[in-house]
Order: structure tokens, then sequence, then C-alpha cells
């Protein structure tokens, strides 16, 4: 949605270079169905803030795929203002931006409906793990800035990759904004993790497969994905978002939901082990 | 979502909480846990727009929607020139999904604010979800139709619009029509002045009716054991857990032979869930007798911890996530042959397009 309340300048201003085609066969995906990308989690990255936390998403050798860098601040829990209403739980604040340059199409300043719409999926997520009641009248920012997206430039030109290139972007989200809750020392029943599945069509129009942490540049199309938040100690999902068109078969969604929270499973140890050694270090 | 105030006491939430996990629930408006607020709908309201829809339920709560179309150039692909000689086939496959322009408003809120966004990404999303609709916006290589869906909601926000603005989406596409086209190929498109012969969107009995139909989103609750249905909004204030299922119905091509087959169930195909944080983990916790000072019959005898366990009968705000078997029971229900999306889009079909 265009935003109607400012007069904005004309937002194609920088025109991004265009590359002669590269006669780059489409990759492949190289990893097993099962397997995830290697991630990077650092917390305590920026000293200003109470909490943060950076996560990079190793990039792919010969493949498009250039990897995802995510940084994320959480700034509380502090008092809210004197004009808030009395809050009996903490109140819970989610920025999600991509920097301009992160992907092949400029983003603006200001939030697009993408961001906006990120940003209310990562409260839902976070929400679910808080124990918002120990902080009454208290409020928590938490601001996640995607610093390089997981875009190729040539093939992100097509639109469609860059709807499902979403999932992904919020499966890191939540990963990297429960890493920084947990460096504030918020209390939370979990530390809650991010994992995405998708269904592809199979090769040599076979039966489609699933694969856990797709790269959307790596398959010809995507029939569905599947993002969701998960609480691995408690064995319980905070957010669920599914897209795409499946049949009635039943199995397909449950198939798809179970390979996410395997995904999920992936990507909490990574949290854990970052967590564990920044507790070490003291 | 988050900005709503929950205006209920502990006690109340408490009350509804308990009476809604019984078996079979019992419903502050005394509806069965699969059934709709009763609603009064009519199609083609707005002589200016090419569809149109208004929809309004019993508790109050109305929202019109207005469907635009334009003709619009299509911006080639800068790699579309190595594969001249492409079909017409292919080429309808490079739509786009911005083809389609979907703004919600709702009074009282900034239509940027996050969950009017949310609300209309969900709704854009389960339209875009098969790539069919966006096939039907393709003219030829050069030209296609950039559709414009406004959202009303005229009401106050009563309850979360969601289940509203859906079926009056789904209605307003149904009544939607394009004008017929009378040139071919590649040229520049001529269309039939004659409102008569424009063609619906989606095709009407009796001709090429195969291919999806516009999707519904149902908004679904579980609270204990229970699944309820279009939840108003005091049962969205003690619900643990709140889904968005965006389900279309499928139509395949059927012989002359299997009428019956047909007339008994459709086949729905499921295309988006959300989970929607619901309101109640914004509600004030109770506090249970024993623990309060105030009363000064029963002072406190014993310090309690703090408030880390549940005393029954004492509203506390859900903690945590969802089980899996919670949350597939939930789409299990939306599914169900013979379930509620039956039963929504039957009675849709009632509904004369003008």
């Amino acid at each position: 949605m265009a935003d109607r309340r400012r007069v904005n300048g004309p937002g194609g201003i920088t025109v991004p270079p265009i590359y002669e085609a590269e006669d780059l066969p489409l990759p492949d995906r190289s990893r097993q169905p099962n397997g995830i990308r290697a991630q990077y989690l650092k917390t305590g990255v920026t000293p200003s803030a109470s909490g943060s936390a950076y996560l990079e998403i190793e990039p792919q050798n010969g493949s498009v795929s250039k990897g995802m860098k995510l940084t994320c601040t959480v700034h509380g829990p502090r008092s809210l203002p004197r004009s808030a209403p009395f809050s009996p739980h903490m109140v819970l604040s989610t920025h999600v931006k991509f920097a301009p340059f992160a992907t092949r199409q400029r983003r603006g300043y200001l939030r697009d409906s993408s961001e906006r719409d990120l940003s209310t999926h990562l409260e839902t997520a976070l929400r679910g793990a808080l124990i918002a009641d120990r902080w009454p009248k208290s409020g928590v920012d938490v601001i996640v800035t995607i610093i390089e997206g997981d875009q190729a430039r040539q093939v992100a030109v097509e639109q469609g990759i860059e709807e499902w290139d979403m999932m992904n972007v919020l499966g890191g989200c939540i990963t990297v904004a429960a890493a920084a809750l947990a460096d504030a020392g918020i209390d939370c029943v979990d530390t809650v993790s991010g994992g995405v599945a998708a269904l592809v069509p199979g090769k040599d129009g076979e039966e489609p497969v699933m694969v856990l942490d797709p790269v959307p540049s790596e398959h010809e199309e995507i029939l569905a994905a599947c993002c969701v938040a998960y609480l691995p100690s408690r064995d319980e999902i905070t957010n669920l978002w599914l897209k795409g068109s499946l049949s009635s078969d039943a199995n397909l969604q449950r198939m798809l939901i179970a390979r996410a929270v395997h995904a999920s499973k992936g990507s909490s140890q990574a949290v854990a082990a970052s967590l564990t050694e920044a507790a070490l270090a003291g | 979502m988050a900005s709503q105030q929950i205006l209920f006491s502990p006690a109340e939430l408490a009350y509804l909480h308990r009476s809604l996990s019984l078996k079979p629930p019992i419903r502050p408006d005394g509806r069965a846990p699969t059934q709709f607020r009763p609603l009064t709908a009519e199609t083609g309201i707005l002589p200016g727009t090419n569809g149109s829809a208004r929809v309004h339920f019993s508790d109050g709560t109305e929202a019109i929607v207005g469907v635009k179309a334009e003709i619009e150039k299509t911006i080639e692909a800068p790699r579309a020139e190595e594969s001249k000689p492409e079909s017409n086939e292919a080429a309808s496959e490079r739509t786009r999904g911005d083809w389609l322009e979907l703004a919600v408003e709702i009074p009282g809120q900034r239509d940027d604010e996050a969950s009017t966004v949310f609300l209309s990404e969900m709704l854009r999303e389960a339209l875009l979800a098969d790539k069919e609709f966006a096939k039907k916006l393709f003219i030829n290589r050069r030209f296609h139709w950039r559709l414009y869906l406004d959202v009303l909601l005229i009401s106050p926000p009563l309850s979360y619009p969601l289940p509203l603005l859906s079926l009056t989406t789904h209605l307003a596409l149904l009544a939607t029509r394009l004008p017929r086209l009378k040139s071919e190929g590649d040229e520049d498109p001529m269309f039939d002045d004659d409102w008569e012969a424009s063609t619906f969107l989606y095709p009407q009995e009796g001709t090429a009716t195969n291919g999806s139909r516009p999707p519904i989103t149902l908004l679904v609750v579980a609270i204990g054991d229970n699944v309820i249905f279009d939840p108003a909004k005091e049962e969205l204030a003690v619900a643990e857990t709140a889904l968005a299922v965006s389900v279309a119905e499928v139509r395949r091509a059927q012989k002359a032979g299997d009428m019956e087959v047909d007339s008994k169930g459709r086949e729905l195909s499921l295309l988006s869930i959300r989970t929607i944080d619901p309101p109640s983990r914004l509600t004030p916790p109770g506090v249970p007798h024993t623990s309060n000072t105030g009363s000064s019959a029963f002072a406190p005898t014993k310090l309690q911890k703090a408030g880390d366990q549940e005393t029954e009968g004492v509203w506390k705000a859900p903690l945590g996530g969802t089980k899996f078997g919670v949350l597939d029971g939930i789409i299990q229900a939306v599914l169900e042959k013979g379930g509620v999306a039956d039963e929504v889009l039957d009675g849709l079909e009632g509904v004369e397009l003008s």
C-alpha cells in the first residue's frame, strides 16, 4: 500500500544498473532435502542496546544465493511513557526493516506493507514465548534490520521469488530476535526459533518433494511453503504461516508443518550454542 | 490487534473461558460451535464498479467491497527478448502478483497500521496463492488488467473483521465482470461496448466452470479442547489460539454422468494459514482470593510464589504456544467434507449475482 499521508518524492530516482544477462545455469539444490544451511549467530554485538544479536546464513558455493545477514537489537524493558494507558503486561513492539540496499529492488526508508506484515508475524511469534506479566507497565522494542537479503541479482527480477523469500526472512527474524531477547535477559518460557519448509516439484516430473530451508532461486517453482516459530522444550508452535496451493490431501499440510518444525529444531541448536558461548565468555 | 483494548474483567474472562471450554461449549450468543453469525448479502450495489458486494452481519458490522479494473501495459522483463518465439501459453505464465491492488479501510485506524496491513496481506495472499487468479487478468502479451479491490468496513470494528471482509470480497469477485475482448492476439485491446455481453471474471454455472473459485478466509479459535468458528469479540478475548485459514473450492471438469457426485461435496484446497495474535495474551490476570491481601477474612497465611501456579477459576492469560495436535485439529475441522466451509460456500452461492 502506498503511503498516502506524506508527499513523497518519486520512488525511482536510483535506477539499478542493468547487467547483461549472465548465462548462469539455474543452480540446483546441492544440499540434502533435509539439510539446512549453516548459521552463524552472535549475541551482544550492539553495546548500547540492552540485548542484541547478529545472524548470518551461509552463502552457497556455486549458487546464486548470497546468504542472509540480519541484526536485531532489543531496547528495554523500560517504563511506558506517561501518556500510555496502564498495561498489566509488558508491551511488545516489533519493527522489521530491510536496509535500503538489502534487496535488488531498493527499499525506501519508510516501511512498506511487506515489512509491516513481517513485523506482525514476528510479534505473534515472540509474544507467545515472553512471560509478559513479570513486567507490568513497561515496554520493550525489538528492532530487526535485514542488512543483506537472500536474493540473487539476476534471478530475483522475476516476481514470485521475492514473495517466497519472505518466509526465509521471517524464519531468520524469529531466530535472531529470540537470541537478542535472551541476551537482554527478558524472561521467556523458551527460546523460540524459526524454521521454513517448502514443497517443490520433483525432478523429471516425479512426485513433489519437501525440502527444509528452501532457497527459492534454486527451485523452478515453489508449490507451497510454511514457516513456523517453535518452542523446542515445550513442543509448541507460537506462529504458523503457510501459503501455497495444497490439494485437500490432509497429510500434505501436516507433513509440511512437521518438516518446518524439524527445520526450526536445527536453528534452535544454533541459538543454544551461541547463548552458551556468550554465557561462558561471561 | 494489540491496540484494541479489552474491556473485560478477570472474573468475566474466567466465566467466559469456563463456559466455552465445556463440552459442548456454551457461547455467549447461543450459537453452535460451527455456526456463523446470520448475515444478509447483496451484490451489484455500486454502479461505478466492475463488481461490488455488501455484507451485513447480525451483530451490526457491515462491509462493502468495490472492484475496479483498468488496462495497463505490461512491462517486459529484460530477459524476454531472448526467447521471442514464445507461445501464448508460456507468456501467460509470466503473470505478476502486483496486478492486484488490495486496500483495506477500517474506521478509526490508520491505513498503514500493522494490523490493517496484516489483514490486507492476508486477503491478498489467499487470492494469489493459486496462480490461477493472475492468469485471469492476462489480456495479451502487451496488456493486462489491473484490478483494484477496495475493502471498506463501514461500521466500527466490533469484532475482528476478517471473516466479514473475506466473505464480502468473495462475493464481489464472483460478481465482477470484465468487458468482452474483441481484438485478437497481441494488438491493442478493443472491447465490446455492450455491458450485457461482458464476461464474469469467475465463470458462472452452465458454462466452463472449471478451475478455482475465489477464496474464503475463516477465523477459527481453540478454547480448551473446543474448536469454535467465527468467534465474537468475547470469544476471541479468551481464545488460546486463533488461526485464519483460507480455503477455495476447486471445480474439476465433470462429465454429464456424474452430477450426483458433485452435489455431495466440493473439493476444497487449502491456500493459506496464518496465526493471529489472540488478544487474550493482553488480558489482566485475576488475583486468587487466598492471596488477596485486601480481603481480611482470608489473610494469606504463607507467602505465595509469584503467581506461577494456576488456581481453578481464576483467569490467567495463556502462556506459550500451541501444540501441533491442536493446530492440526483446527485445520481438519475447516477442511472437513460437509463442514463449515461447505456450509458457508453454499450460503454464499444462494446470493443472487447482478
